[in-house]
């Protein structure tokens, strides 16, 4: 016999608190248990990534109903702080993923999430390559091992939903909005290379502000961009119909 | 005189590199001797934030801020990926 569960996912990135947002963020989610299984922070989650930021931002997701799964963006480097605030948010009961993987026992459901920052570089045929000088060789190879790594990841992982959280995004579809000059600067197509060739059902990132909502990438693995200003709403909900054979 | 183009772009990188705002996404214009922003920020005293900033790195110019300010609060409509 095979039933279909829905598993919802409930995602937004680039909240950007600042210590000004301490005590009015956790009331936009209330509620959110019986809207969502699970709940996915792309990244961008202080303003300066400063700690007294990160500890804002772990008070505001302490102990909520459900399981929350978060990746770091560039804001939250800024003050090379991003151990001390994952470590914040992990003693508030967050999952941070830091370009490794997870999986979360929803219901019946096991659900894979894989993932991390990300990192530039562009898109095929308009992208930076590991050439010339050690700067940029160094900028590409960044984001050359993040993307092995999230390979890697979800090679390993066994579930039965497989879902990657970013806060660069691995298309440009979604960034469409944003000036083309930066796109080298929003996201890499070796991230999506990686996760096509490795297998997912979405693909969940942020970072582009004045994006778009839908892509795909070449391989036909959904990609949501759920930066706030995007969704101009406190978040949104994807829900991946399952097929639980038994 | 200088360029335009260069006072815009010294705007936008104090409005991305100071600690008081780090705000990235923020579009800066100059016509003649008016200088205008434009984009979006969750909360009103950032947007304030972005005019002072602004105003300090060009304070010859007259200051139009258009920004926007959303507060998302509800969740809104599911998707289903099927
Ligand atoms: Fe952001
Ligand atoms: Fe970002």
């Amino acid at each position: 016999m095979s039933i279909l569960t829905d598993l919802r996912i409930a995602a937004v990135g680039d909240i950007h608190l600042g210590e000004d947002g301490r005590g009015h963020y956790r009331r936009k989610l209330q509620g959110i248990e019986e809207r969502a299984d699970v709940f996915m922070l792309a990244g961008d989650l202080t303003r300066h990534g400063t700690l007294e930021e990160g500890k804002v931002v772990a008070d505001e997701l302490r102990d909520l109903p459900i399981p929350a799964v978060a990746v770091l963006g560039n804001h939250d480097y800024h003050s090379d702080m991003e151990h001390e605030i994952a470590e914040e948010l992990r003693d508030a009961g967050v999952i941070v993923l830091d370009d490794d993987g997870v999986v979360l026992q929803c219901g019946d459901m096991k659900l894979g999430v894989v993932g991390g920052k990300g990192f530039g570089g562009g898109f095929a045929g308009k992208c930076a390559s590991e050439f010339g000088e050690r700067e940029i060789k160094n900028f590409v190879a960044h984001t050359r091992s993040i993307a092995e790594a999230w390979k890697l990841a979800l090679k390993e992982i066994v579930a039965d939903e497989r879902v990657v959280l970013s806060h660069y995004s691995p298309i440009k579809e979604t960034l469409e909005g944003e000036p083309a000059e930066i796109y080298p600067f929003l996201g890499s197509y070796l991230l999506a290379e990686a996760v096509d060739t490795a297998g997912a059902d979405l693909i969940l990132h942020g970072h582009a502000h004045k994006g778009s909502p839908k892509g795909m990438t070449p391989g036909g693995i959904r990609v949501r961009n759920v930066a706030l200003p995007v969704l101009g709403r406190a978040y949104g909900v994807y829900c991946l119909d399952c097929e639980n054979g038994s | 005189m200088e360029a335009p183009q260069y006072v815009a772009a010294r705007v936008q990188q104090a409005l991305a590199e100071d600690g008081r705002t780090n705000e990235l996404g923020i579009r800066v214009d100059i016509r003649g001797d008016q200088l205008f922003l434009r984009g979006q920020v969750s909360e009103v005293e950032q947007r304030t934030r972005l005019g002072q900033v602004a105003h300090e790195t060009a304070p010859e110019l007259r200051l139009h801020n258009e920004i926007n300010v959303v507060d998302a609060t509800e969740p809104g409509e599911d998707e289903h990926l099927d």
